[in-house]
């Protein structure tokens, strides 16, 4: 294994370009555990951390360099929610939404989050230069992204209209922050309209259309209209039975998360 | 590759592989205290500061720090005083084991840097991903928050127990008045309720710091792995894949081959030597069901070969290319099917005997009992029946088993190693090893937890054969997963009762049957389920009782020794039966219990007919008595410390504001063991040096429960010298006395017995001298006290004077005493396990508030560290009652052996806990101590299932109660 550390994009792409296979490093806190466990025997390794373009966070632009605990105390106030419940401070401190992306687990926490606002991830090339993608372009499959073998993810770009309220939640095992047995994401946008996303409830993070579709542009739901959201809900996730937790339960659970979101949203 | 960068202020060029984690190079820089844990950044022991933030060394590479400044806790130790924090974590007892210690200070510096003035939440935040299995966080949280408060310069209290004016006679129930509060004060510090039979004394009884306290803050090499040995080879294990397989045959040629490779060992090159694991006293329980490399495999996980390499690398290499055929057979994993016919064999060879039932995968049949419990039965007003299920788990001692292992320069096999059981750990490592006990030498350096998993002779095996195979230093550290799968668990069983009561609510016969699963092997399968029984039926008075257990054969991870061995699976049921009961008949739960448990006087009868020693009762003269009990003050303190009275109350337990939400309180009554009468033994020697301090030798194990701290200081306070001219040394087979090891809750009633006697020889030696200086003709008469001895005349000579006087000056002679001891008794501690929940009735979740348990084990010797270890038990058990499971898949692989998917408490989920300390003096024990280590794990799952069912009405009898079966159980 080689490691070769750019400073700057040019540079990093450039590597890439002359690296074919070359593993992508953040934070390294999926790697490392890959490595750790000889799942993955990496010949070369890009590390990024030194790579400026794609560490700064400005407006709608987070670089793909930004760490949890960044964004833990930045202004959004669903994306400080889900950072602050990834891992513990040394893995904050260390991964980044670039990795998370990079990654593309269905329980990944930044992921309902881009997945509910519609972003696009943006992401280089030596030879075909930036193009974006919309976060479900992106994300294809468990673990498998559109990424190509010459790319790199320079950053996540959010919608130019923001929601108007936004709530993170997760139902885990204890009262806290475990890898969890469902994720939710749900914003209001300014326009009434709704945005629900849901992690590790299938192969990748999902939006509960109908249940959006159910809302309309109710900006107070109430009563029957939440019991038929979560309905929705439970009926539209795909979950699996895994240790964790089975498919009826995530179903459940699923619904009863959203409803309590759209509650907290509610005007 | 070279890596620069700066290490605790130093400019540092390391060579070092691209793929090696900082963790790795750290270590190999002597910088010993970054821990391994996991290889995932999960325990968080290998923590450290990138630029003054916090990360794991073992998810971040060595290259990734280039130009970057690193600091570990070494950084602190510039001399011999220890930092602000490191002396924070010290004065209030917040290193157990230490052996993440150095990661938390790293963290809380980082921190207090950030905010001089964190709050509790904070604190807790950043320690969310430093796990600890021992001290519930509660007084790490206190150490940082008094820490930071020094920093700014204020200066807090010290710190030590809060005194509480007992609320009973200690005989009668008090009657609480709800609106009188709680004593104030912070939960870290125990509530000591003291005894007026307990007269006061110097050293013990008081908070004392722990003996190894500074080598812990500093993270000093004092662990099983912080030794360098020039040319030291690893140790690999290739573990089986297969929950039952034959091992058809074996090629390992190609391993052998590869450069760097110095032995493989398998079940051809390695003599077939028959023995049983479990670290127990000898002659070892049967069956003798354990070679260490066979021809069989019986659970994923289970030992095929292992090799020894110049690196790990290479070693894993090898592993690859050792070429097993298996003749995959079929296999069984509940305690219930295994039973059944048809079921696989999972010991067939012949060569293994004491089988019970053999084609049945019957290995002990237990049955003991008093009186008639059929005909009570059938003659009672009331007979309850219930079945329940209890599941397994295990005990995640942060520090993994580790051995390393080397011929010395007489050729003796030396074996440092983290181990419960030093003595055991020769006495059955020399057949295996084919060398004579006095070839064979056990140190057991500091150990990071063990909680049962390390009263085993695991892995010593290995490296021994090893070592004696290659002539070199060989280390084996389990990974974190083989530690999950490959080292000891808890025993799943399948507990029934029936009960029967008359119409007062009396109970008039008491029948349990038992089905224990100890998986693949024996080893303490038989004495774990003898506990599950004699704890299950010793709490309660009945004239009639019987105890029947099979102890099962099948393909699961070996179940072993863990923290209160087979008590709380005993006391879980017990405790939820009793509360079902009282429901029933319309009775309190406190009050139905208390008609029935056992009281001062009364006999613990199912006792002398368990166990190694058992006796039927025709032969029985004398059943052993309860000679102190200090419930009631325990259930009285506990009550009020957590509200009991809201129990009742519908507005407390319905919140109008969050009506998902339903709120409850449970209870569960607690009463454990201290040691195994006429058994368990420890040894002790002290002599004296030129100064009048004294240097203990003990073959007592503390393995981070801070039994040296409490030897010493029984040491101290007959010697009338201060706890720090107390050096205590534990514990090597070549230099100190034998002790049977840390288990059974012994440690501080019978090695503190030995400790005891052993320092009243030297003081009655010291008083002869001291006699003969003053011209004193009595030596009775003379009185020990702060380094002098004193004649009743008030004249006095120090300590030191009568050392030099007896090793230089006059008729000289090293004074010391030796002594040890073995007890007809085993006084029971006595505790009030409370527990405050709630219950999300929509999603199942179920979040405990409040852990109350006060406890009356005697006399504390040493508060801080007696409530150090209820509040870690109390953790442990609330992970095993609530979110804590080993899952096996269909082919009986562990699919979560992990933290991220196994789910240990962590700092930022922990309840609140106050401990109480309700004192009682226990003749038997030294200076009125009973034990306390282990009855923390037995109260909280029921009391938490109690708690639920105050909550939602609804009886929940299988553990843990994850959200989902609450759930499940919430909708009928
Ligand atoms: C103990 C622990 C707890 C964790 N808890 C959580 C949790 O609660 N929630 C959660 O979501 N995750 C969790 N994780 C997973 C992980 O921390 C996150 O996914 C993190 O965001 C990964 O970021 P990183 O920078 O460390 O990624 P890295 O490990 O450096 O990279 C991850 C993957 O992304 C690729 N990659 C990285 N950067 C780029 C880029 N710029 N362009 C293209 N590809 C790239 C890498 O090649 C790699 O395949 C946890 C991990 C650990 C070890
Ligand atoms: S920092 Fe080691 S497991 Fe963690």
């Amino acid at each position: 294994m080689e490691i070769v550390r750019p400073t700057t994009l040019d540079d990093a792409l450039a590597a890439r370009d002359a690296l074919p296979g070359a593993d992508l490093l953040a934070g390294g806190t999926d790697l490392m555990v890959e490595v750790n466990f000889h799942h993955r025997e990496p010949e070369h390794v890009i590390a990024l951390r030194r790579v400026s373009e794609i560490a700064g966070w400005e407006g709608r632009r987070i670089g793909a360099g930004v760490t949890w605990t960044r964004m833990e105390k930045g202004p959004l106030r669903a994306l400080a929610q889900l950072s602050r419940t990834v891992g513990s401070p040394q893995i904050r401190n260390a991964g980044t939404i670039g990795g998370n992306i990079g990654t593309a687990s269905p329980a990944g926490d930044g992921l309902p989050y881009l997945a509910a606002l519609d972003a696009e991830i943006e992401v280089a090339s030596a030879g075909r230069g930036v193009r974006r993608l919309r976060w479900d372009e992106f994300l294809v499959g468990v673990k498998q992204t559109a990424l190509r073998p010459d790319e790199i993810i320079i950053a996540a770009i959010l919608p130019e209209v923001m929601p108007v309220a936004e709530e993170f939640a997760k139902v885990g095992v204890r009262n806290a922050m475990v890898i969890s047995t469902v994720s939710a994401c749900v914003m209001r946008m300014p326009d009434s309209t709704w945005r629900i996303a849901l992690g590790s409830v299938a192969p990748t993070v999902i939006r509960a259309r109908r249940a959006e579709e159910l809302l309309g542009t109710t900006a107070a739901p109430r009563g029957s209209l939440l019991a038929e959201v979560a309905d929705a809900v439970a009926a539209e996730v795909r979950p699996i039975t895994d240790h964790r937790a089975t498919e009826a339960y995530r179903r459940h659970a699923s619904g009863v998360l959203v409803r309590r979101l759209v509650g907290r949203c509610a005007a | 590759m070279e890596v620069a960068f700066k290490l605790n202020d130093e400019d540092r060029v390391v060579e070092c592989a691209p793929h090696e984690s900082l963790r790795t190079v750290l270590r190999r820089e002597g910088m010993m205290s970054v821990r391994y844990g996991s290889d995932t950044g999960e325990t968080g022991a290998a923590a450290v500061l990138v630029d003054r933030r916090l990360v794991s060394a073992d998810v971040i590479l060595a290259a990734q720090v280039g130009g970057h400044a690193v600091m570990t806790v070494e950084a602190l130790n510039t001399g011999p005083d220890l930092h602000l924090i490191q002396s924070a974590f010290a004065a209030t007892g917040a290193m157990q084991s230490g052996y993440s210690t150095p990661a938390m200070i790293l963290g809380a510096l980082a921190l207090i840097e950030r905010n001089p003035d964190p709050g509790e939440a904070e604190i807790r935040d950043m320690l969310t991903g430093i796990l600890d299995r021992e001290t519930a966080y509660v007084k790490p949280v206190e150490a940082i928050r008094r820490a930071a408060a020094v920093m700014r310069g204020e200066h807090p209290e010290p710190f030590g127990p809060l005194i509480v004016p007992p609320l009973t006679d200690g005989t009668h129930p008090a009657v609480l008045d709800p609106d009188d509060p709680p004593p104030a004060g912070p939960p870290s510090v125990p509530r000591l309720v003291p005894s007026k039979d307990v007269p006061d004394m110097a050293v013990v009884g008081k908070p004392e710091v722990k003996v190894d306290a500074v080598k812990l803050a500093k993270g000093n090499p004092a662990f099983t792995d912080d030794i360098e040995m020039r040319g030291m080879l690893h140790a690999k294990v290739l573990y089986s894949p297969h929950a039952h397989a034959r091992i058809v045959g074996i090629d390992d040629s190609d391993a052998v081959a590869l450069e760097g490779v110095h032995a493989v060992l398998h079940y051809k090159n390695t003599a077939r030597i028959k023995y049983a694991s479990g670290g127990q006293s000898y002659p070892n329980p049967h069956p003798h069901d354990q070679v260490s490399f066979d021809d069989k495999v019986r659970y994923v996980g289970d030992r095929v070969a292992a090799v020894a390499a110049e690196t790990v690398e290479i070693a894993e290499e090898a592993l690859s290319r050792i070429r097993v055929t298996y003749e995959v057979l079929p296999a069984v994993y509940d305690e219930r099917e295994t039973l059944l016919p048809g079921a696989p064999v999972v010991h067939d060879e012949p060569d293994t005997s004491h089988i019970h039932d053999r084609e049945r995968n019957i290995v002990h049949h237990i049955a003991a009992r008093r009186g008639d419990v059929e005909a009570a039965l059938a003659g009672a007003d009331h007979v309850y029946e219930q079945t329940f299920r209890v599941h397994q788990v295990q005990q995640c001692p942060i520090e993994p088993h580790i051995s390393i292992a080397w011929l010395d320069s007489d050729e003796r096999l030396v074996v440092r190693t983290a181990t419960q059981v030093p003595f055991h750990t020769r006495r059955m490592l020399a057949p295996l090893v084919e060398r004579e006990i006095k070839d064979i030498r056990v140190m057991k350096p500091r150990i990071g937890g063990g909680f049962g998993a390390k009263q085993e002779m695991l892995i010593e095996d290995i490296v021994g054969h090893l070592a004696i195979a290659t002539r070199r230093p060989v280390r084996y550290e389990l990974t974190r997963e083989e530690e999950f799968v490959s080292s000891r668990t808890r025993h799943p069983q399948t507990i029934t009762y029936r009960t029967g009561v008359s119409a007062d609510g009396t109970l008039v016969a008491q029948d349990m049957r038992v089905i224990g699963n100890t998986g693949a092997y024996g080893t303490h399968g038989y004495t774990v389920q003898t506990i599950t029984g004699l704890r299950g039926l010793t709490s309660y008075n009945a004239p009639h009782k019987r105890f029947t257990c099979d102890v099962v054969y099948t393909n699961i991870p070996v179940p072993g020794a863990y923290r209160g061995y087979g008590a709380p699976q005993g006391e879980y049921a017990l405790e939820a039966h009793m509360e079902d009961i009282a429901l029933d008949l319309g009775m309190d739960p406190i009050e139905f219990r208390r008609k029935n448990w056992v009281k001062v006087g009364d006999e613990m009868d199912i006792a002398p007919h368990l166990g190694e020693r058992a006796v039927a009762e025709e032969e029985l003269e004398e059943y052993p008595k309860v000679m102190s009990n200090g419930i009631e003050e325990c259930v009285a303190q506990g009550a009020r410390a957590i509200g009991w009275h809201r129990r009742n109350d519908p507005a407390w337990r319905e919140p109008a504001d969050r009506p998902h939400i339903r709120r409850g309180l449970g209870f569960a009554f607690c009463m454990h063991g201290t040691a195994i009468p006429f058994l368990d033994m420890g040894g002790c020697s002290i002599k004296i040096n030129d100064d009048g301090t004294f240097n203990v030798l003990i073959g007592a194990t503390d393995l981070g429960t801070g039994a040296d701290t409490v030897l010493g200081q029984i040491a101290a306070e007959v010697l009338g010298v201060p706890l720090e001219d107390i050096r205590i040394y534990s514990s090597d087979t070549d230099v100190t006395p034998f002790d049977t090891g840390a288990y059974a809750s012994s440690t501080t009633f019978i090695s503190g017995t030995a400790v005891k006697l052993a320092a009243d020889e030297v003081a009655d030696r010291i008083k002869d001298r001291a006699a003969k200086m003053l011209d004193v003709d009595d030596p009775t008469s003379i009185d020990l006290g702060k380094r002098m001895a004193w004649a009743k005349d008030g004249s006095s000579v120090s300590l030191q004077d009568v050392a030099l006087h007896s090793l230089h000056l006059e008729d000289q002679e090293q004074i010391m005493g030796t002594a040890s001891y073995v007890s007809p008794e085993s006084p029971p501690p006595f505790a009030a396990q409370f527990v405050e929940l709630e219950v999300d009735v929509e999603t199942g979740q179920v979040t405990v508030t409040k852990l109350v348990m006060a406890v009356d084990c005697g006399v504390a010797i040493n508060p801080i560290t007696a409530s150090g270890q209820v509040e870690g038990g109390m953790l442990q058990a609330l992970g095993y009652g609530h979110c804590e499971e080993m899952v096996l898949d269909d082919e009986g692989r562990t699919v979560n052996p992990r933290f991220g998917p196994y789910w240990i408490y962590r700092s930022d989920d922990t309840p609140e806990t106050e401990v109480y300390l309700v004192q009682t003096m226990e003749d038997s024990g030294p200076f009125g101590a009973k034990a306390v280590a282990e009855i923390p794990k037995d109260g909280v799952a029921p009391a938490m299932r109690n708690a639920i069912l105050n909550a939602t009405g609804v009886a929940i009898n299988d553990i843990p109660f994850t959200p989902e079966r609450v759930w499940h159980a919430l909708n009928g």
